[in-house]
């Protein structure tokens, strides 16, 4: 990779979304939801796995390609980067609850990439960066209720 | 179905155990209200909104 398309490259994140037991009820939604992002240039999706942890704990990793029928997924499973490693499987499967199936999504945010690349062209350097949960957010309006309720 | 051999003793991205997340979902069905819980979180997000301090 040269050192234009590095410069271009978007923020790199993962997502590891869990299927409960019992939970899983699977009609190509997600999948076309995928397929939407990625054509609409929003993301590009580098790596994608399926995690299986049974109930006593053991972690059994597959590909995309092995998960069945990919349906909208098979020219975003071909372009794959394959870029986890088996040693991330424990420590992407770490959060899963015993019994339960996740999805593992490597994506590079496509979006952001020209706004990054125009902050290192200005000089700027990303300093820090991060995600904040619903609840916090569920937090501070209910608190400024409640002081607006009180008056305090 | 195991992983691809290319996978195998590569050096991983992932440096340490993830932590697991609270479940956003979770946060939004507790209560008496849920609908009103997540037009909380709509306001929350609204344009135009202005923080006070």
């Amino acid at each position: 990779m040269t050192d234009y398309e590095l410069d271009a490259l978007g923020p790199v994140d993962f997502l590891v979304v869990e299927f409960p037991p019992g939970e899983a009820n699977f009609r190509g939604e997600i999948a076309q939801e995928l397929v939407n992002l990625a054509e609409a240039g929003t993301i590009r999706v580098i790596d994608a796995i399926v995690l299986v942890k049974d109930e006593a704990g053991v972690v059994d990793a597959m590909e995309l390609s092995d998960a069945g029928d990919l349906g909208g997924l098979v020219e975003i499973e071909s372009q794959l980067a394959e870029l986890l490693a088996a040693d991330d499987v424990e420590h992407l499967a770490a959060a899963m609850q015993p019994g339960s199936v996740a999805g593992v999504l490597v994506y590079e945010n496509l979006w952001a990439a020209p706004f990054a690349a125009a902050a290192r062209s200005a000089g700027g350097q990303l300093i820090a960066g991060g995600r904040i949960p619903i609840q916090a957010i569920i937090a501070s309006i209910e608190a400024d209720a409640a002081l607006e309720t009180t008056g305090a | 179905m195991p992983l691809r051999a290319a996978r195998i003793g590569r050096v991983g991205v992932v440096g340490a155990p993830v932590a697991r997340a609270a479940v956003v979902g979770a946060a939004i069905r507790p209560g008496p209200a849920p609908v009103a819980k997540a037009a909380v979180v709509g306001a929350a997000i609204t344009p135009g909104r202005r923080r006070r301090i």
